[in-house]
Parts: structure tokens; C-alpha cells; sequence
């Protein structure tokens, strides 16, 4: 997938007490097995206190107290944002500090560093994002997050007068605290919904949509082209849910927005938003206004064929732009569109899902923990900014005054942003059930896959995302957003 | 293969070519004529369902990659080798070299090893003979997936994750079952004239095994051998979980499953399917010579292994 | 009776069972005991569960779908590939005209063995990429695109092979025949031509026809080589991970909506998305011991005589 799906970490740490659990070493007789293999893996010698990196004495310059020509072991997802602006911090990284740094751009994160977490080996910065992510709340829960809240207090590195939690948008600190302390630092910002062709706009003289049947005439009128109306990144279902859900919050509000978080027993039977919203997708749906294949597309071969003017509209994340940036032509006039309203909507036209996206964090094995401090103080820097907005074409959570001026943002993404802009800040909504429930957010969106294919009623999905609602509920009766 | 030997071991040089030249009366009917011309046709079709997909995608390799994306059969318009040198950029070459120095190693390996066992296995009499074949054979079907994590861990304490010979050892170690049960048969098969005579002469079992079994063996290792490097070449997930980077700074010593199947992952990003497919048909060719160099041999072998 | 047969035997066997118990029966011994435990996967805490994780897997319906599959793919595979090679090994050996009417292969019968047999030579990596593009689900797609080209298919309606509950499965099914049948047509060549001329020729005197020498004579001598084929394809059947899990939709595949799902790519995302590695223990440990019974009713129908020495 593009990037994070959802956004969000859980302000909590989840309530345990569901069983009487006995500790590890109560349990000697059955798990003394792996147990034994843990020991001896110890023994061995697996990461003792020995190797981790030397320090020097901390200053305001230097406040988590690096030592010059320590290795740094840098591990980045390698999704729509590409690593090349990681690259660029870590040589910058390298030239203050010297050393080697490591680097690592992967999609498979879990597949690589579940391993080496266990083994209590892990790198020393972790992008820990995508659809292969390790779960924030497990790692959290095992202990394996470093508390940045340290990272929050050091000086900026621009203007030392200033501490970094006072450069951070809102919003960002409470999104990266797991049991009342910061452990993970969500870096980019973020913006979701709707993308078009400004050129394939004016070409057929259509009309920006304001309303969900405006959205739906323009398809029709490019069906009657042959032109799909509709792509989405089938294999993926994630991204239809962007319309879903977003359509469902902008009907019903941030109540409804809620009542899926907290898994309410009206999330969605029940739920007159929910009910209209899946009614008016699946109406996409019912009058054959879907890109002809789209539902089993994997995203860049759904994304690359709405570059070629094969659909509409196609939903996505402001990662979009870059993933894409070799498919788009140069005058394809990538447009984002917030989504379109029904009748009687709760929220106003222009609010739109936001949020900060991408945590990296600071596992609390790594062998090299101030350095990965000092690599995140430097990447919330006017340096690291400027470096991602140039390679990644994107802005942090430090805003767009942190990037250097002569960084011209691509023309897709500053549509997002001037979008953003137009929302005010209490306005702006985001999901976070798919980062908190995770086998509820995969039966939300098989149940999405199978209207999508016409396999299932609106009704029937409703009762299926409701039952995936409740059976999470049962499992966790504590809700999590107030 | 298997059958008790009810014949003697023959000689390759008996493998009938010629079969056949018998006269027999010509009894197909309109009937045998038309179940012919559709086992026929079927034969042909099944040739080109190969022979398709793979040309279609060798075709990919002069395709850009929007023109990949759109109509299946449009026909490349500039004919350039780009793909392959970024193909080739990706490391494919490493990949491939890295599965090679792996199996140069796995599959004699897992061969003798495997021998062994089956030999002591078949022909010796001793407590316990049962239970030690069916322990090995018991594990030929269990899926690799389950063990995967304390198998982690097991390699990492013998200090062998991300190395050649860590991997060539599980190798070795998930192939012994079905390679045991293949040559248990096989030994089991063999005359045991010439194994008395040996041992009366004063022959060490050693000396017997090696002098004397393993080259009556030879048909079956061949066989086993060939099963072998097609399980072996194939391996995914073992690989994936051993041979990782345990830091940014290690080298990669990936399989080419593994990494063309992450080379595939990362075009889901930054799709360039050109090099992905060039670097698949830089990975098929040196296979398709081998393969055609030796197909005879491949062939030949596993004729001579179910001569009995 | 034979001079030092104890310390030979020892020898010979200390080796392969010790590689084998250290890096095999020991694994598996071990995720025995995660299975009892809640483990996440992310670190060595844990706490013991008892059977709940089994109590979990009873009442877990894609767990069960998933096995069902599972069992489909062992009959399925197994079965057809070998059925198919049957068919061809038979075609290239003794399915021709031979002139006379005798014995022998089909025209083309060297390029048939060669052609056939490439595809089990690649890499099932390749096998995954090559046949993303074969199914694609758009006129991208190389069935779609050709069946269009052709006039059979409709370009606002193509068949999104992947996506399609009731193809699916068959659709993995289809790539592992297409990668195996030839290697197996090979390997059955092999054993009919071991058959000496003369049974088909005392057989062709009797006056059998070419199909009935093949069901009376050729498959009951090759009635060993078929069940070796079997215990290698079920092996191989068993473990569609890596196609399932590039080809079709969800987290490592089995989608959609979990039409495909093996316990392989169950078991995965169990392991890793929803870091409930005590729970995919114990699934590992249900398939084991399915596995085992699968393993010794195979052996049984192929247990064989002893040979007397």
C-alpha cells in the first residue's frame, strides 16, 4: 500500500486483565522450552550491554550526548514516498557524526524485523510503516519502544530557544503516546481522499462536484466516453474505504466517526450515515460506473491506468503523487477533491481526513539509542524537512515554514494542501480503528472487496462490518477514543 | 522404481529407443482416429500454453512499462536492451550466484547424508531400525512454515543466520525425509550377491558402502539428486527467514526466489515491470542452458532409475 | 554376525538424524510449546494460555475454511497433475501411430518432453510474476487481453480471474499443473519405458487396443513411480505459500474475502498482522498432526514388501 494505513497509535495501553495470566516463570513445566532457547540465545552472547554505542557528556548541541563514529542502523519502509529522503538525512547524519551509517529500504517490514526484535537485535531507527507494519501497541507492549519524550524536550536544532514538542503540529504528540508517554514519532502529514485529472476535467467541461450526484453524473458522462468513472486499488480494499468511510463521517458527523472507533453497537446496522453511505458507493457499483477490472488491480496498475485517462476519480493518499511521479504526464493536472456530500450532511464540504502518518520510532534494544534520538531531532529540522519535501514531495509534521523556499512541492500535493488549509483545524477528522483493531479493519474490508464485485448487498455489508464491530467489542470492552 | 527386483539392474544401454518396431495389426477405428486427433491437439495446446506466457512476457522485456499496463498485446515499438542492464542493476546476477553456491553444496550434501541413512536403514538389522526410518519419513510432508521461528533461533545460536553454510545445513536438513524415504526403497532393491561376496572378502561396511553400494545406488542419487535441486531451487520462506540482513550493514546474500519476490514488492511502488521481467529472463537463462544442455541426462536419469 | 555393525551403524546415522533432530523435530517440538502460550511474536514474554488457543482455533471459521482448502489442494493437485502426466507420458511413448501400428511415441515427441518439462526449472518466484501478468484482471491481463483480442471477451466486463471466489483456487491450482506436469511426464516416461517390449507386445497380440494396453498393462507397473509422484506433489501442495500469498488479495493472500485461504497464509498474518503468534502455533500444530495422519496413510498404501538378504 501507499503508506500507513490509518494514522494512529492508541492513546493507551490496552487493559490486559482479560485472563488470569501466569507469569513466564510461573509457567515453568509447558514453555520451559522456548524459554530455555531464549536463555541460552542470551548466553550466546545475542546483544548484551557491551556493544551498545558509547556516549559522551550531553550538551545543549548535542543534548542525547553522541559520540563521534558510532555505526547507525537506519530501517526505512520503502512505499509511496520512496527512501531517498532518508538517504539524504542519514549523509547528513554521517557528516556531523561520522561512523557508518547503515541503510535499509524495505517493504516487507514485519518480515524483517519481527525477527530481529525477538531476538532483541532490532536497528536503530525504524520507518514502521505499510501494510507489512509492525503493530505499534504489540511493540509498545513489549517494552521495545524507546520514550521520545526526551526527543520532545531536547532544543530545536534551528532555533535552540525552541524545544521540538512546541515545533510539532497539534495533534502529533498525542498520536505517537501509548500509556501516557511519546514513543512514536509520526512524521509526515497527511491528507486522504479523492484525486482527479484537471486536464480530463476541462477537456469534457465537467464541473468540480460539490454533491455525491454531481460525482455521479460526471461518471456517467464518462462511461457514455468510455471512460471509467471510478478506479480503485481492488486487490487493496484499504483504499476504497477511504470513500466509505470518509462519506460515512461526512454524513454522519464525528459521532459516526466515533461509533466505529469505539465499536459501537450501531457502528453500522443501525447507523442512518452509514446505511445512506453504502447505498450511495454501492450505487457506483450497481450502474457499472467502476473502471472495467479496477476491483482486482493491484494500486499501481489501478493508479497507472487513471494516470492514462482510463478513469476519473481514484481515492488515495497524498503519498499518491510521488508513488506515481514516472506514470503521471506532465500535464496531467493531478487535482485532490474532498469528498462530495450527500444531502443533509453533518460535516461541510470541504472537511477532509487528516492526520500525521508514518511513525518512526526508536526500538529500546537497539545498540545505538542516542544516536537514533539525535537522527529524529535532526530529521525535525529545517535540514531533514527541506530534504523530504524535495525527494518525497510532501511536508512533515513541522509544516511547510521548516522547508527551504527554493523546494518547489509538486502541483498534486499543494492541492491537497491548499485543501487542508480550507478545513479548519476542528474540522478535519481521521479513523483510528484500523491501527487499533486490526482483524476487524481486514473483515471491513474483504466485506468492501465484495460489494465492490457486486458479490454482496449494501445491507449485507453493513451486517458484516457490524459483526466484525462486535466481535472485536467483545474482545476489548474497554473503548479507547473518548 | 520400486518394485521388488524381480529383474536384475540393467544397463543404460538397454533403455529401449527403438520400441516398438514390431509389427502389430492396425486396429484404429474412426473411433482411434478421432481420440487421436484430440489427444493431439491437446498436446499442441499444451505446448503453447507454455510457450505463450513466457514469450509474452520475454516480449515485456522491450515494452515500457505503461505500455505493459495497458492492452496485453501491444507490440514493442523500440526494441532497446534498457530493461535489462536495470534488471541486471537489481542484483539479479548476485542472486542467482548466491542459489548456486548454496546448492553446489546442499544437494551433494543432502545426497550422501541421505544415502547413509537410507543405506544403514535398508540393509542392517538393529533395534529401533523401524522408528528411525519412520521418524524421517513422518517429517517429509510437515509443512517447513510451522518451524520457522525457533528454527531462527536455532541457526542464530549456532551463529549462522545470513551465512551460505547455515542455509546449506537446513537444507540439507529439510530434504533428508523425503530423500531417505526415496532411497531406502532403492537400497532395499538392490542384489545383495555382490554385497556378500564383498564382506566375505573382508571388505569394511564403509569400504562396501562406498566402493560398491553407492555405485549400484548411482541411478536412484541421480534421481534423488534431480528431485533435490528442483525442491531445493524452489525453497522460498526458508531463505527468507535465514538469509536477512541481521543489520543495515550486512551483506545480502538473498536466493533468487527471495529476491525477485522482493524485487516484485518493490515494483508495487515504483513499477518498473521491464527490469522486473528482464531481470526474470536474465534469471531463466542461464537455467534454460543448463537445462537444455542436460535434459538428456535429466532424462536418461530418471530412465535408468526405474530400470530394475 | 558382521564385524562391528553396531559402531558402522552408528556412524552412518549420527550425522543425518542429529541435522535433522536439531533442525527439524526440535523446531517443531518448539512452536508445540508456543502454542500454549499468548505469545506476540515480538519479543520472548509470554504467558501461558493453556488450551485456549485451540479452544479459539474450533470455533474459528476461516481457520476451518482454510483447512478446507487445504485438503482440496492435497487431493486436487496431486491428482490432476498426475492424471495430465499419465496422459502425456503415455501420448509420447506409446500414443503414436508408429507406422505400423506398433509401439512408440507421438511426432514431436522430443520437443514435447523438452517443452514441457521448462517450466518446472524455473524459479516458483517466476512463476508468481509470470502468472500476476497472465491473470490480470483488465485487458492488461495476457487471458483477458488475447480472449478479447479474439472477440470472446467483453472489455467493460473481463473476468478478474484473481477476484473471483469460485476461480480462484483453481487458478493457483492451474499454475501448479502447468509448472509440474512435465517433470512428472518425464519421470512416468521414465518408468514405461522400463516395461519390456515384450509385455506390450504379448498384449497387443491378445488384441488389446492401445487404451486398454495402457490401463491393463502400463498403469499397474507404474503403480510405485505414481504413489513416489504422489508423496513429492503432496509435499509440494501443502505449501502454496508463495503463490497464494503473491497472487491473490489480503495480507500475505487468500482473499478475496478468504476464497483462497490456506493455512499457510492464515497462519501468516495471524503470526505477523495481528501478532497472535501463540494463536498461529497452534494452528501450525493442528496441521502437523493432520499432516501426520495424511503421512501415514501414505505410507501405508505404500508400504512394500521386505527384500530378503
Amino acid at each position: 500500500m501507499g503508506s500507513t494505513p490509518g494514522t494512529s497509535g492508541r492513546p493507551e495501553a490496552s487493559g490486559v486483565g482479560r485472563r488470569d495470566l501466569i507469569k513466564r516463570a510461573a509457567a515453568l513445566g509447558i514453555i520451559s522450552v522456548p524459554t530455555m532457547g531464549f536463555l541460552s540465545a542470551c548466553a550466546s552472547g545475542g546483544g548484551g550491554d557491551n556493544d551498545k554505542a558509547k556516549t559522551v557528556k550531553k550538551t545543549k548541541d548535542n543534548p542525547f550526548g553522541v559520540a563521534k563514529d558510532n555505526d547507525l542502523d537506519v530501517f526505512i519502509f520503502k512505499g509511496g514516498y520512496g527512501d531517498d529522503y532518508a538517504k539524504a538525512w542519514e549523509a547528513s547524519y554521517e557528516k556531523k557524526y561520522g561512523g557508518s551509517v547503515a541503510h535499509s529500504g524495505e517493504q516487507d517490514v514485519t518480515g524483517k524485523l519481527q525477527p530481529r526484535f525477538n531476538k532483541g537485535n532490532p536497528p536503530d531507527v525504524v520507518d514502521d510503516s505499510g501494510s507489512k507494519k509492525m503493530k505499534l501497541d504489540t511493540l509498545h507492549k513489549e517494552g521495545h519502544l524507546t520514550d521520545l519524550t526526551q526527543l520532545l524536550d531536547a532544543p530545536s536544532i534551528d532555533d535552540p530557544s525552541k524545544k521540538i514538542r512546541d515545533i510539532m503540529l497539534p495533534g502529533t504528540i498525542e498520536q505517537g503516546t501509548f500509556g501516557g508517554k511519546f514513543h512514536a514519532l509520526f512524521y509526515v502529514y497527511a491528507t486522504w481522499g479523492l484525486w482527479y485529472s484537471n486536464k480530463l476535467f476541462k477537456k469534457h467541461g465537467w464541473e468540480v462536484p460539490k454533491t455525491w450526484d454531481q460525482m455521479l453524473d460526471i461518471m456517467k458522462d464518462a462511461k457514455s466516453k468510455g471512460i471509467g468513472g471510478l478506479a480503485h486499488q481492488g486487490k487493496y480494499p484499504y483504499y476504497m474505504n477511504i470513500v466509505i468511510m470518509d462519506l460515512i463521517a461526512k454524513t454522519g458527523g464525528m459521532d459516526a466517526v466515533k461509533a466505529i472507533d469505539n465499536l459501537d453497537k450501531k457502528a453500522f446496522v443501525g447507523n442512518p450515515a452509514a446505511e445512506r453511505a453504502i447505498e450511495a458507493v454501492y450505487e457506483i457499483v450497481e450502474k457499472g460506473l467502476l473502471m472495467p477490472g479496477t476491483n482486482s488491480l493491484e494500486h499501481t496498475e489501478a493508479q497507472t491506468k487513471w494516470n492514462e485517462y482510463k478513469a476519473v476519480f481514484i481515492p488515495s493518499g497524498s503519498w499518491l503523487e510521488n508513488e506515481q511521479a514516472k506514470q503521471t504526464p506532465d500535464d496531467f493536472e493531478m487535482t485532490f477533491l474532498p469528498l462530495p456530500l450527500l444531502p443533509d450532511s453533518k460535516m461541510k464540504l470541504h472537511a477532509v481526513r487528516t492526520g500525521a502518518d508514518e511513525p518512526f520510532i526508536v526500538p529500546s534494544k537497539a545498540k545505538n539509542v542516542p544516536g537514533g534520538l539525535e537522527f529524529l531531532r535532526r530529521m525535525l529540522s529545517k535540514e531533514g524537512a527541506t530534504a523530504f519535501a524535495k525527494e518525497a514531495s510532501s511536508l512533515s509534521v513541522i509544516g511547510p515554514e521548516y522547508v527551504d523556499k527554493s523546494v518547489q512541492l509538486r502541483p498534486g500535493i499543494k492541492t491537497a494542501l491548499a485543501a487542508v488549509d480550507a478545513c479548519p483545524v476542528d474540522e478535519r477528522f481521521n479513523f483510528r480503528y484500523s491501527e487499533w483493531y486490526g482483524e476487524m479493519d481486514v473483515s471491513i474490508q474483504n466485506a468492501t472487496g465484495e460489494l465492490m464485485a457486486k458479490r454482496i448487498t449494501p445491507k449485507k455489508w453493513l451486517e458484516r462490518c457490524q459483526a466484525a464491530v462486535d466481535k472485536e467489542a467483545e474482545k476489548n470492552p474497554d473503548t479507547k477514543r473518548k | 522404481m520400486t518394485a521388488p527386483a524381480t529383474q536384475p539392474p540393467v544397463t543404460k544401454a538397454k533403455v529401449p529407443s527403438q520400441r516398438g518396431s514390431g509389427s502389430g495389426p492396425g486396429r484404429d477405428g474412426m473411433e482411434g482416429r478421432t481420440l487421436n486427433a484430440f489427444s493431439h491437439g491437446f498436446l499442441v495446446l499444451w505446448a503453447v500454453m507454455i510457450v505463450l506466457p513466457l514469450f509474452w512476457i520475454l516480449l515485456g522485456n522491450f515494452k515500457t512499462d505503461s505500455q505493459i499496463k495497458s492492452s496485453a498485446w501491444t507490440w514493442p515499438t523500440e526494441w532497446t536492451f534498457d530493461a535489462f542492464q536495470r534488471g541486471w542493476e537489481k542484483g539479479v546476477g548476485d542472486y542467482l550466484l548466491n542459489t548456486l553456491i548454496v546448492m553446489i553444496v546442499s544437494v551433494p550434501l543432502t545426497m550422501l547424508l541421505g544415502a547413509m541413512a537410507a543405506y544403514v536403514l535398508a540393509r542392517y538389522d538393529f533395534v529401533g531400525n523401524r522408528f528411525v526410518y519412520y521418524f524421517f519419513v513422518a517429517g517429509s510432508m510437515f509443512p517447513v512454515f510451522l518451524a520457522l521461528v525457533p528454527l531462527y533461533f536455532m541457526v542464530d545460536r549456532l551463529g549462522m543466520l545470513n551465512t551460505y553454510q547455515g542455509l546449506i545445513l537446513v537444507y540439507v536438513a529439510y530434504s533428508l525425509p523425503f530423500t531417505v524415504f526415496y532411497l531406502h526403497s532403492f537400497f532395499r532393491t538392490l542384489p545383495t550377491a555382490v554385497h556378500e561376496a564383498a564382506v566375505i572378502d573382508g571388505a569394511s561396511h564403509t569400504r562396501v558402502f562406498f566402493q560398491i553400494m553407492v555405485p549400484m545406488a548411482k541411478p536412484g542419487l541421480i534421481s534423488v539428486g534431480i528431485f533435490n535441486v528442483l525442491g531445493q531451487w524452489n525453497q522460498y520462506i526458508l531463505p527468507l527467514t535465514l538469509m536477512q540482513k541481521q543489520s543495515g550493514g550486512d551483506e545480502d546474500r538473498s536466493m533468487l526466489a527471495q529476491g525477485l519476490v522482493s524485487l516484485m514488492n518493490q515494483g508495487n511502488y515504483e513499477t518498473d515491470l521491464p527490469a522486473l521481467y528482464a531481470g526474470m529472463t536474465i534469471s531463466m537463462i542461464p537455467v534454460l542452458v543448463v537445462y537444455l544442455s542436460f535434459q538428456r541426462q535429466v532424462q536418461s536419469g530418471l530412465t535408468a532409475a526405474t530400470i530394475k | 554376525m558382521h564385524r562391528k555393525k553396531y559402531p558402522f551403524i552408528a556412524g552412518f546415522l549420527v550425522l543425518p538424524v542429529g541435522l535433522y533432530v536439531l533442525l527439524v523435530i526440535w523446531p517443531y517440538l518448539q512452536t508445540i510449546s508456543y502454542s500454549f502460550t499468548d505469545w506476540s511474536g515480538a519479543s520472548q514474554n509470554f504467558n501461558f494460555v493453556g488450551l485456549d488457543n485451540y479452544k479459539d482455533l474450533a470455533n474459528d471459521d476461516v481457520f476451518i475454511k482454510a483447512l478446507q482448502h487445504n485438503a482440496l489442494l492435497l487431493v486436487l493437485v496431486p491428482t490432476l497433475t498426475i492424471l495430465l502426466s499419465l496422459f502425456f507420458a503415455f501420448m509420447v511413448n506409446v500414443g503414436g501411430r508408429g507406422g505400423a501400428g506398433g509401439v512408440s511415441g507421438v511426432k514431436g515427441s522430443a520437443f514435447y518432453r523438452v517443452i514441457f518439462f521448462f517450466p518446472q526449472v524455473l524459479s516458483i518466484a517466476i512463476l508468481a510474476i509470470l502468472f500476476k501478468a497472465v491473470y490480470r484482471g483488465d485487458d492488461s491481463g495476457l487471458i483477458n487481453g488475447t480472449l478479447q483480442a479474439v472477440g470472446l471477451g467483453d472489455k467493460n466486463n473481463p473476468t478478474e480471474w484473481l477476484n473471483d471466489p469460485d476461480l480462484v483456487l483453481w487458478c493457483i491450482v492451474f499454475v501448479m499443473i502447468w509448472a509440474g506436469a512435465g517433470f512428472y511426464m518425464v519421470l512416468f516416461s521414465a518408468a514405461m519405458q522400463s516395461i519390456p517390449k515384450d509385455i506390450y507386445e504379448a498384449a497387443l497380440l491378445d488384441g488389446a487396443g492401445r487404451f486398454q494396453t495402457f490401463f491393463r498393462v502400463t498403469l499397474p507397473l507404474l503403480w510405485e513411480t505414481i504413489q513416489t509422484a504422489w508423496v513429492f506433489l503432496a509435499i509440494l501442495s501443502m505449501d502454496a505459500f508463495l503463490l497464494i500469498s503473491t497472487l491473490t488479495s489480503q495480507d500475505f493472500g487468500g482473499g478475496p474475502d478468504h476464497s483462497s485461504e490456506v493455512i499457510s497464509t492464515y497462519l501468516m498474518r495471524n503470526f505477523q498482522t495481528y501478532s497472535k503468534s501463540g494463536y498461529a502455533c497452534a494452528m501450525g500444530v493442528v496441521m502437523l498432526l493432520l499432516t501426520l495422519i495424511v503421512s501415514i496413510v501414505t505410507l501405508r498404501l505404500s508400504r512394500r514388501d521386505r527384500i530378503e538378504f
